[in-house]
């Protein structure tokens, strides 16, 4: 006899988790969701005790750039559960330590001010930045169903090509070049704009959503640097008050939800998921699926052995790497003032603007640091994306002080040994810090009350994403249409994924979404997506 | 968040705000919580503070009214995940010669521990251990669970009903007794009432304080009571979240409430942090601190008098300072030799020998000094593996201590925190030889970290107000408010401020509930 009974059974409450739950239960299955920590929300993880009680520190995702698109967010009034979303108007800038302007990209809706902010180095980069985001931003409805769509599945004789060919269609309706399409986002960059500046900030968006600067293809420029630039939205009271929208939505559809409560196995009985144990020993009978929010490794590997998987799932396993080669790094400050830069000097915006890179004097340097992670090291000159969350929220500090976080790209966990972790993580903000003063020279020790540093090793086991790898498996060599080189169906009847190695990194809620569209077409489950005017 | 209207605005997330919500949505109204941190629950903080996966209860910490609390029951929080555990040995005490006391969950094992120190002591302790669960349930029922009854009455019944005669223990003369009095009245051995004592202290009643013996009893036939939240004690807060959404009802966090609308003398509503107005049609219940309500929430139309002893409500006079740690092995006390039991210990006190080791360290306290350490500490993966990754522990080390430093004030605890955790984790090695060898990180807490963590514990007054008789029953937190009600109509409290007190009984919200329910006139479906 099982110690509890549903209809399906979802292993972790990660955002994707989440998401797949809050609509099967919608659908009328009754849905439990069993998470190993202690609060829900996986990467989307907020916490105010990690340099000083009172100051929030987003310790994994630091902003939301699919809130538009995300069907979840609409079909669930997640506004109504709580969440609540800025979209600061300068959006992403970069500074330099010897006062130069600051570039700017605001927000698509203010695309003179991102204008004028790149036409003081280039015109003809203004032009060009103008023109191309303009054709993107076009066409984002058919970019977002790309990911909001599941991909076609060969092994269930699905129509691989007809993806690719939507795919073609869909970049020549942008406009873009054919040959863009294959060569990676630094040639492209380096061929569109003129500003080595102007070029050291996109580098540095490109690799933000895993993107492979220097490997990649055109699909990574026109996502992660076209598409995703101005879109960025500050979740208030952290990036968690989101999970914490999304849990309730799901409370409210009557989903069963637990924490501190690993999954240790999933049950198989005739090539069939049955359920799942627990580590306390209990037992959880799914009367119709098991869906896994956890990575491949750990769903395939751990929780069901090699011992019992199917040779197409030993060889798609062999074939899947942990991955992107740069994963993050998250340093936390706690502050008495903001950060003042030189640059502000030419233009204040910089000094409000929600994501500011910090520590690259030329194009360069970032792309020597991306190649420093991606070799295995930690880099050397300790560039960082920085949010100051506070200046938009004052939820996020106490009255009158300031939270920032920050992004620096390390190597995966595995990378460094334990005790070479320890010493990142007791030096490298220090280092930081150092870097950071010489670009604003307010940020003295004076002015920093406490920070914090979490390495990979720390994001693995803290928020079990292995290798601290935030997308689940290489984001690279992607063919749209067939996106990644996994399925929502799994061969064993009955055991869905819905992670982010189906669904992609980033707070999309797309694994759930997408997995829940799967399910609904094996079980017969009313096609509640289906909204009019949406593509997806 | 859009303009709203609900029948019952509930500010502030902690156990008794969510539970009050609970038993309202179950009621059939629209309920909705506003708490203005990024997590449900008050005190029922889990963080991993040290290294991921090392779960450490930042705040509450010991559950004592398990299965005597009716809100588990009536709102089903076990199937809402709540899962505890007893420890079978619930408490223990390291001496400085290498012997140990401890309590367990069984009586006889209890008695024979102290019989080791001594044999009189262990008959008094079986004695009054079981008068007091003779009364206990009735004692619960009519001093928790119930809105408060002046002490005169207490008194009085306690004189017509001839309890003296009846009762060892119980007397009219309580009241005029500090706990040491008590201890010092019925027993001998300097360890056991320190032990006694100590037990009484983790519950917030200093036991040098004048009148606090009235409470013994009860505090003593629970002391085989305390129970381990499995999966930190925020795993509590997470079943009554569920409770409530179940229930109909929602919890906003980060949505903290910056006023509440007084339409004509009645709560009418609140207005949030984002400026939007929530309307409440039936009610609004604070379970925040009276500063807060009074002095910025509600203030307009108070009389000068009630905002004076809004102003000088008195707080705990001291506070918690605390050590969390990730350990490699579980500690192994020298007293083991004496009494294997003490490496299975939750709770233990590793400082106190005597009463005077306590009203030493109640003096230092309100003199603004640090004493030598004198800990309790709990392992609470002893009891619960799922609160530290497989083979390592979580520690915990607490020192009751001052919130203002007579050296800098609050203030310099920040200064003063890692040389004093320092000291305090050397105390417990002194007890635990392979304590130092088996940490793997630790971090320190204040304090003054409490108010910056949780804004309603003024001056990290983890109580919502001094434990002092003129503070208890219908004096708790002045005769005004002791009944839930306040000068506003419509407008309740229902946190630790009101009675009994802070601490995670459920019982301000449960009395609370009782006046809600005679005043809308609710069916008490709950009985």
């Amino acid at each position: 006899m099982p110690d509890a009974s549903f209809d399906a059974v979802i292993v972790g409450a990660g955002h994707n988790g989440l998401c797949l739950a809050a609509y099967l239960a919608r659908a009328g299955l009754s849905v439990g969701v069993f998470e190993r920590r202690h609060d829900e929300g996986g990467g989307a993880h907020t916490e105010s005790d990690v340099t000083v009680p009172g100051f929030y520190h987003n310790l994994h995702a630091q902003y939301m750039e699919f809130i538009d698109y995300m069907p979840l967010y609409h079909d669930f009034e997640l506004e109504k559960h709580g969440a609540r979303m800025i979209k600061p108007e300068a959006q992403l800038g970069i500074t330099f330590a010897d006062g130069r302007p600051p570039i700017v990209i605001y927000t698509p809706e203010h695309m003179d001010k991102t204008y004028q902010s790149i036409a003081r180095y280039s015109q003809h980069d203004a032009e060009v930045w103008k023109e191309i985001k303009g054709k993107v931003t076009q066409y984002d409805k058919l970019l977002a169903a790309f990911i909001y769509s599941p991909p076609p599945d060969p092994a269930r004789g699905d129509d691989v090509a007809g993806g690719t060919q939507r795919a073609l269609d869909a970049w020549s309706l942008m406009g873009l070049p054919a040959t863009f399409m294959y060569k990676c986002p630094k040639v492209i960059i380096d061929e569109l704009f003129e500003t080595p500046e102007l070029r050291a900030l996109l580098y540095r968006q490109c690799v933000e959503w895993g993107s492979n600067l220097h490997a990649g293809t055109g699909w990574g420029f026109v996502i992660s640097v076209v598409w995703l630039a101005g879109i960025h939205y500050l979740s208030v009271g952290g990036t968690h008050t989101l999970a914490h929208a999304m849990a309730n939505a799901c409370l409210k559809e009557g989903v069963t939800l637990r924490s501190t409560s690993p999954v240790v196995q999933i049950n198989l009985k005739n090539g069939h998921a049955t359920g799942v144990s627990l580590k306390d020993g209990t037992q959880i009978e799914a009367r119709k699926l098991v869906a896994s929010n956890a990575d491949p490794r750990t769903t395939f590997v751990e929780l069901i052995g090699e011992e019992r998987l199917s040779p197409l799932r030993l060889e798609r396993l062999a074939g899947w790497r942990f991955g992107p080669e740069h994963v993050l790094a998250t340093p936390s400050f706690a502050l008495h003032r903001p950060p003042d830069y030189k640059s502000a000097k030419h233009d204040p915006a910089i000094n409000k603007c929600f994501y500011t890179v910090v520590g690259f004097e030329t194009d360069h340097q970032v792309s020597d640091y991306i190649l420093e992670a991606y070799g295995g090291a930690v880099p050397k000159r300790p560039g960082a994306g920085t949010w100051v969350n506070s200046l938009w929220d004052p939820t996020q500090a106490p009255p009158g002080k300031h939270s920032m976080n920050g992004w620096f790209f390390f190597p995966n966990a595995s990378c460094l040994s334990e005790a070479e972790w320890d010493e990142v993580r007791a030096t490298y903000n220090d280092r930081f810090l150092e870097l950071w003063g010489q670009y604003a020279p307010n940020m003295t020790r004076e002015n920093v009350i406490a920070h914090k540093l979490y390495v990979p090793f720390d994001i693995e086991k803290k928020i079990g994403m292995p290798e601290g790898d935030f997308s689940h498996g290489r984001p690279g060599h992607i063919e749209m249409g067939r996106s990644r080189l996994y399925w929502y169906r799994t061969e064993i009847e009955g055991l869905y994924l819905c992670d982010a190695a189906v669904g992609g990194g980033g707070i999309s809620a797309a694994g759930g979404y997408n997995c829940f569209r799967v399910i609904c077409e094996d079980y017969e489950l009313p096609k509640i997506w289906q909204k009019p005017g949406r593509f997806y | 968040m859009p303009d709203a209207t609900y029948d019952a605005v509930i500010i502030g997330a902690g156990h008794n705000g969510m539970a009050l919500a609970t038993y309202l949505a179950k009621s059939g109204w629209e309920v909705a919580v506003f708490e203005s941190r990024g997590e449900e629950g008050g005190g029922l903080v889990t963080e991993e503070v040290t290294r991921p996966g090392f779960l450490h209860n930042l705040h509450a910490n010991y559950h004592t009214l398990v299965g005597v609390c009716p809100v588990y029951d009536d709102l089903n929080l076990y199937d809402h995940g709540l899962r505890y555990v007893r420890p079978p040995v619930q408490m223990g005490a390291v001496y400085s010669d290498g012997t140990a006391l401890t309590i367990h969950t069984d009586l006889d094992k209890t008695c024979a521990s102290i019989a080791r120190f001594s044999q009189k002591d262990a008959d008094t302790f079986r004695r009054l251990f079981e008068e007091a669960k003779g009364y206990l349930d009735l004692l619960i029922r009519t001093l928790m669970y119930s809105p408060p009854i002046p002490l005169r009455d207490i008194t009085k019944a306690l004189v017509v009903w001839k309890v003296q005669d009846k009762s060892e223990f119980l007397s009219v003369h309580l009241r005029q007794m500090s706990v040491n009095d008590f201890l010092n009245q019925h027993f001998e051995n300097e360890r056991v009432k320190a032990m006694l004592a100590f037990h009484t202290s983790l519950g917030g009643y200093s036991t040098d304080r004048k009148g606090l013996a009235i409470s013994f009893p009860l505090l003593l036939g629970k002391i085989d009571n305390w129970h381990v939240s499995v999966g930190g004690s925020h795993n509590l807060a997470h079943a009554l979240w569920e409770a409530v959404a179940h229930s109909g009802g929602h919890v906003f966090l980060k949505h903290g409430v910056e006023e509440i609308i007084i339409d004509k003398g009645r709560a009418a509503g609140v207005r949030l942090n984002d400026g939007s107005v929530v309307a409440a049609r039936h009610l609004v219940a604070s379970s925040i601190d009276l500063e807060q309500t009074f002095l910025k929430l509600a203030k307009d139309g108070l009389s000068p008098e009630f905002i004076e002893k809004v102003e000088s409500y008195p707080h705990m006079d001291w506070s918690f300072f605390t050590v969390h740690l990730a350990l490699s092995q579980a500690p192994q006390y020298r007293a083991a030799e004496f009494d294997p039991d003490i490496n299975q210990a939750w709770v233990l006190n590793a400082g106190y020998e005597s009463l005077e080791d306590l009203n030493d360290h109640w003096r230092q306290i309100r003199r603004g000094r640090l004493p030598d350490p004198r800990l309790n500490c709990a392992v609470n993966s002893l009891h619960d593996p799922l609160d530290a990754p497989d083979g390592c522990y979580t520690g915990l080390i607490r020192h009751f201590a001052p919130y203002n430093l007579a050296t800098g004030g609050p203030e310099a605890w920040d200064e003063f925190r890692d040389g004093f955790a320092q000291r305090c984790i050397d105390k417990w090695a002194q007890y635990a030889p392979n304590l130092p060898g088996a940490i793997l990180d630790w971090t320190a807490h204040t304090p003054l970290d409490i108010p910056r963590r949780i804004v309603n514990m003024v001056q990290g007054d983890w109580m919502s107000g001094l434990i002092a008789l003129d503070n208890l029953l219908t004096e708790r937190p002045f005769p005004e408010l002791s009944q839930y009600r306040t000068p506003f109509k419509g407008l309740y409290m229902c946190g630790a401020t009101q009675h009994p007190h802070g601490f995670i009984t459920f019982a301000p919200a449960y009395n609370a509930l009782q006046v809600i329910a005679e005043d809308y006139h609710l069916e008490r479906w709950w009985r």
